[in-house]
C-alpha cells in the first residue's frame, strides 16, 4: 500500500509543481492576479504533497515495510528507531526524496509568508521556485524513486552506512546541511524576479537578505557540525581536511557571506546590484556543485555515502541553470541598473564612487577577497580532475595547498573585517581613521607578541592572534560607543541605553556578533591546528602514557554486545596534575554489514584543551590496546564560536519595527 | 518587462569559467575515484580449505591445474547478491568446466541455507570462519566475485554484482571450454 500511495503523492507533487510553475511565470508576464492566486496554491499543494509523501518514507521506515524499495535498501530489524529514521537520508533516494521535503517546506513558508505581497516580484518567484521543484520532484518520480516495490517483499535489509549510525552528530549534520543547501533556492528566485521585474528596490532586498540569512546560518551550523562529527567519529582527531566534499560545502558559504555584505551595500547606497546579484546566482549554482559532488561518484571522499547515476543529470541541470542565470544577467542587468549618468562610466555606475575610508570599499575588497578564497578552493577541488582529463596522472591536491592559499586569504578578511565596521559609510576623516584604528592596532600588536613567550615564536599564530585582537576590540567597540553616546547625550543608565541602542540597530548588532564569533572560531583554528600534541602507544592494563599535562593508564578492555553491533571499549582512567577527571573510554564498533571495525574516539572537551582518545586496535584477548591520545588546544572554541555566529544572524534576521509594521499593514 | 541592452561581458565571462568546468566535469564520468589498481590480479590466489553449508569440505588446490575457479562473495542482507542470484543458478550449467563457489560473507550460515532452499543453489556455497579468505583476498563489500584461472591465478576482480555480459567476456562463451 504505502509504495502506491507514496508514489501517487510523489506524482501530485509534480503535477502541482508544473502547473504552478507555469501560472506563476505567466502572472508575472501579464500581472494577473488570477494567475498569482494559482501560483500560490500550486506551491501550498506542492509544498504538502511532498511533505506527506516523506512522512509516508519515514512510516515505512519505522514499521519495516521491506516492500518498499528504499526500505529494503537501508532499513534492518536490528537498528534502533532513533537510526532508523535517520535512515531517511542514508542513502540516495532518500535524501532525494528527504531534499524534496526541505524544499516543500521553504516553498510552503515562503509562499505562506510572502504570497500576498509585493505583486511587481511574487509571481515571479514562486514561478521559477515552482520551476526548479519540478525538477527535483521529477527526481523522485523517475530515476530516484524511494517508493518501488519489493515484489516478494525481503524479511531483513541491511541497515544504513554503519558510519551513519555511529554518533547522534550524523543525525544533525545532514539535515541542517539540507536547510542551507535547500534554503539558497528561495532568494535564488528572488533574485529572478528581480531581474525579470527589471527592478530591485529597497522593498524586495530587506525580504531576499532575511531569506538568504536563514540558509545561510543553518549552513555555518552544518559545516560545523560536520567538522565536528569528523572529529568525534573519524578518530584522527582533526575536524577539517580541505576533503571535496567538505569543499563543497564551504564553497557557497563563502560566496554567500560575500553577499550578505555586498547586500547592504546594495541597500545603503543602491550600488552593486548587478554584483550582488552575480554572488546570489554563484551561492545558489555552487549549492548545486556542492550536491553533484557529493552524488555524481566522480570525486573521492571520505564520506560520499550516496554516490549513483545520477552525476549527469544533475550536472546538466547545473548546465540549464548557469545558461538561465548568464542569460537573465545579460539582458536584464542594465534595466536594474538603469542610465548611468552624471558622466560616470559603466564600471563606476555600478561599483560607485569609492573613498579609501569608506565601509563600501572595504566590503568590495572582502568580497573580492571571498571570491578569490572561493576560486582557490574550487580550483584546488577540481584539479585533480583536470589532471586525468588531460593526460591520465592522477594525483590529490592535498592539505598543505589548501592550508597555503587560505592562510593568506583568511588573514586579510580578518584585517578587513577590523577595518570595515570601524569606518562609516560615505567618507572617513583621515585624522579620525587613524585615531579610531590606531590603538587597537597596537594593542592587538602587543597581544601577536606576547604570544611568543608563550608558545615559542611562531609567526602565522602571532600574526592571528595580533589580526584578531584589533578586529575583536574594534568589533566591540562598536557595541560601546553607541552605548556612551547615548548614556552621555540622553543621560540614560547603562542598561537602558544599552536596550535603547540594541533596539535602535540590532541587525548591526547581530552582525558584530558574528563578527565575534568568527574571531573565536579564526583562533580556535590557529591553536588547534598549530599546537597539538599527538601519542600513539600501545598499553597492557596499568600501563600509562603522558601527553602534555595529562596522564593516562590503560585499566582493561571488555567486549559489549547490542543487536546492531559489537563494541570493544578500552578504559582508560585520566589525570591531570595528580587530580582524576573521569574515565575516557574509547571503543571500536563492529558492524555486521562491514568487517572493518568503525572507531568511536572518545573526547574530553575543555575551554583551553580538549584530551582526545582513539582505540586503534585491542589484542583478541584483550590483553593489550592501541591507543592514539591527543590534547588539542581551543578546540572547543570553533564550535563556540560558529554558534555566536548563528546567534548573531538570528538578531540581524529579526525583522526591524518598521519591517514588522509593513508585514502588519 | 521594461527593454534593456544585452550586456555580452557578462555572458562571456559566465562561459569563460563555466564552459572548462562543465568539459572536465564531463570528461570525468565513469571514472571511479577510488580505484587502485589491485594488487592481488595477476598473483597466484590465497589457498583456502572451507566447508560448505552441508559440511562437505573443499579446497581451491583441488581445481588447480583441472579448470578455472569463480569465487563470488555474498551475504543475505545484500539486495544486489540477491539480483545477481538467478544468473548465477544458471551459470554452472552454461559453464560445465568451471568451479563455482559462493562464499557467504558477514552472514549466519543458518540465514544463507534459509536463503538457499527458497531461492535455490546451483553450487556449493563456503562458509568462511573469521572472514579468512575475504580477508586474504581483500573484499571491501558484497557482492564481490573473484575469477581465477587454472593455473591457480587471480585474473580479474569484480565488485557489484555480476551481468551476464560479465560471464562471457571473462569466462568466453557459454559451454565453449
Amino acid at each position: 500500500m504505502i509504495p502506491e500511495l507514496g508514489r501517487f503523492f510523489v506524482l501530485a507533487s509534480v503535477a502541482f509543481a508544473s502547473m504552478g510553475a507555469v501560472t506563476g511565470i505567466a502572472a508575472g508576464a501579464t500581472r494577473s492576479l488570477q494567475g498569482w492566486r494559482w501560483a500560490k496554491s500550486c506551491a501550498l499543494g506542492f509544498a504538502s504533497t511532498i511533505i506527506i509523501a516523506n512522512i509516508l518514507m519515514i512510516y515505512a521506515l519505522i514499521s519495516h515495510d521491506f516492500s518498499v524499495g528504499y526500505v529494503a535498501k537501508v532499513g534492518s530489524l536490528d537498528t534502533p528507531l532513533y537510526f532508523t529514521i535517520v535512515s531517511l537520508w542514508a542513502s540516495l533516494d532518500g535524501s532525494i526524496l528527504f531534499w524534496g521535503g526541505i524544499l516543500g517546506v521553504y516553498v510552503g513558508m515562503f509562499a505562506w509568508i510572502e504570497g500576498d505581497r509585493r505583486r511587481e516580484y511574487t509571481p515571479w518567484t514562486l514561478g521559477v521556485l515552482l520551476l526548479i521543484c519540478v525538477f527535483f520532484s521529477m527526481l523522485v518520480a523517475s530515476i530516484a524513486d524511494p517508493f518501488a516495490r519489493v515484489d516478494p517483499p525481503l524479511t531483513d535489509g541491511p541497515g544504513p552506512n554503519p558510519l551513519l549510525q555511529n554518533h547522534w552528530l550524523m543525525a544533525v549534520h545532514p539535515p541542517f546541511l539540507y536547510l542551507g543547501f535547500v534554503g539558497m533556492v528561495v532568494p535564488y528566485a528572488m533574485g529572478c524576479a528581480a531581474l525579470l521585474a527589471g527592478r530591485l528596490d529597497a522593498g524586495w532586498l530587506s525580504p531576499l537578505r532575511r531569506w538568504f540569512l536563514v540558509p545561510w546560518a543553518f549552513l555555518t551550523i552544518a559545516i560545523m557540525l560536520g567538522g565536528w562529527w569528523s572529529y568525534e567519529v573519524l578518530g584522527w582527531g582533526g575536524y577539517w581536511a580541505w576533503d571535496p566534499v567538505e569543499n563543497a560545502s564551504f564553497l557557497p558559504w563563502l560566496t554567500g557571506t560575500a553577499f550578505l555584505h555586498s547586500v547592504m551595500v546594495t541597500q545603503r547606497r543602491n550600488r552593486l546590484k548587478t554584483w550582488t546579484l552575480l554572488l546570489l546566482f554563484a551561492t545558489f549554482l555552487l549549492t548545486l556543485f556542492g550536491t553533484f559532488l557529493t552524488r555524481s561518484g566522480v570525486f573521492n571522499s571520505v564520506h560520499s555515502f550516496t554516490q549513483s547515476d545520477i552525476g549527469p543529470i544533475f550536472l546538466g541541470f547545473i548546465a540549464v541553470v548557469f545558461c538561465v542565470s548568464a542569460v537573465l544577467v545579460a539582458m536584464r542587468e542594465g534595466a536594474l541598473e538603469g542610465e548611468s549618468g552624471d558622466g560616470e562610466d559603466w564600471v563606476t555606475h555600478r561599483i560607485g564612487r569609492l573613498h579609501p575610508l569608506s565601509r563600501e570599499l572595504y566590503i568590495f575588497l572582502q568580497n573580492l577577497a571571498f571570491t578569490l578564497f572561493m576560486l582557490t578552493v574550487l580550483l584546488g577541488t577540481v584539479f585533480p580532475l583536470v589532471m586525468e582529463a588531460w593526460d591520465g596522472t592522477r594525483l590529490s591536491i592535498g592539505q598543505p595547498y589548501f592550508d597555503r592559499m587560505a592562510l593568506p586569504i583568511g588573514l586579510l578578511l580578518i584585517a578587513l573585517m577590523a577595518i570595515g565596521p570601524a569606518v562609516p559609510w560615505g567618507r572617513m576623516k583621515s585624522d579620525r581613521a587613524v585615531r579610531q584604528l590606531l590603538m587597537p592596532f597596537g594593542v592587538g600588536a602587543l597581544a601577536g607578541l606576547a604570544t611568543i613567550p608563550l608558545i615559542g615564536f611562531a609567526p602565522y599564530a602571532a600574526f592571528s592572534v595580533a589580526l584578531c585582537t584589533w578586529a575583536g576590540l574594534l568589533n566591540i567597540n562598536e557595541f560601546v560607543t553607541p552605548v556612551r553616546q547615548r548614556m552621555r547625550s540622553k543621560g540614560e543608565s547603562a542598561p537602558k541605553a544599552m536596550a535603547g541602542a540594541f533596539r535602535r540597530a540590532h541587525r548591526r548588532f547581530g552582525g558584530h556578533i558574528a563578527h565575534l564569533g568568527v574571531i573565536m572560531v579564526v583562533l580556535g583554528v590557529t591553536a588547534s591546528k598549530g599546537f597539538q600534541v599527538s601519542e600513539e602507544v600501545t598499553l597492557t592494563p596499568g600501563q600509562s602514557v603522558t601527553v602534555g599535562q595529562y596522564s593516562a593508564v590503560f585499566t582493561g578492555a571488555e567486549t559489549i554486545n547490542e543487536p546492531h553491533r559489537r563494541s570493544i571499549v578500552a578504559n582508560v582512567v585520566v589525570h591531570e596534575g595528580g587530580s582524576e577527571l573521569g574515565v575516557l573510554k574509547p571503543r571500536l564498533n563492529y558492524y555486521k554489514r562491514q568487517r572493518e571495525p568503525i572507531g568511536t574516539p572518545d573526547v574530553r572537551p575543555g575551554l583551553t584543551n580538549d584530551l582526545y582518545m582513539s582505540l586503534l586496535s585491542v589484542a583478541p584477548d584483550n590483553s593489550w590496546a592501541a591507543l592514539r591520545v591527543m590534547r588539542t588546544p581551543f578546540v572547543s572554541w570553533i564550535w563556540i564560536g560558529t554558534l555566536v555566529i548563528a546567534f548573531g544572524s538570528f538578531i540581524a534576521l529579526w525583522p526591524t519595527r518598521r519591517e514588522r509594521d509593513k508585514g502588519r499593514a | 518587462m521594461s527593454k534593456s541592452k544585452p550586456n555580452w561581458g557578462v555572458l562571456i565571462g559566465a562561459a569563460v569559467i563555466f564552459v572548462p568546468l562543465f568539459v572536465v566535469l564531463v570528461m570525468s564520468f565513469g571514472r571511479d575515484p577510488r580505484a587502485v589498481p589491485d594488487a592481488l590480479v595477476g598473483e597466484p590466489a590465497p589457498t583456502f580449505e572451507l566447508l560448505d553449508i552441508d559440511g562437505k569440505p573443499h579446497a581451491l588446490a583441488d581445481h588447480i591445474g583441472k579448470r578455472p575457479v569463480v569465487l563470488n562473495f555474498w551475504s543475505t542482507w545484500c539486495l544486489p547478491c540477491k539480483q545477481e542470484h538467478p544468473l548465477l543458478l544458471q551459470a554452472p550449467a552454461a559453464w560445465p568446466d568451471v568451479a563455482f563457489y559462493g562464499v557467504i560473507y558477514n552472514d549466519e550460515a543458518v540465514k544463507a541455507d534459509r536463503y538457499l532452499k527458497r531461492a535455490g543453489s546451483a553450487y556449493p556455497h563456503l562458509v568462511d570462519p573469521g572472514s579468512a579468505i575475504a580477508i586474504d583476498l581483500g573484499v571491501a563489500g558484497v557482492p564481490e566475485t573473484y575469477f581465477i584461472d587454472a593455473s591457480g591465478r587471480i585474473i580479474y576482480k569484480h565488485k557489484g554484482p555480476l551481468t551476464e555480459h560479465h560471464l562471457v567476456e571473462i569466462l568466453g562463451p557459454p559451454g565453449a571450454r
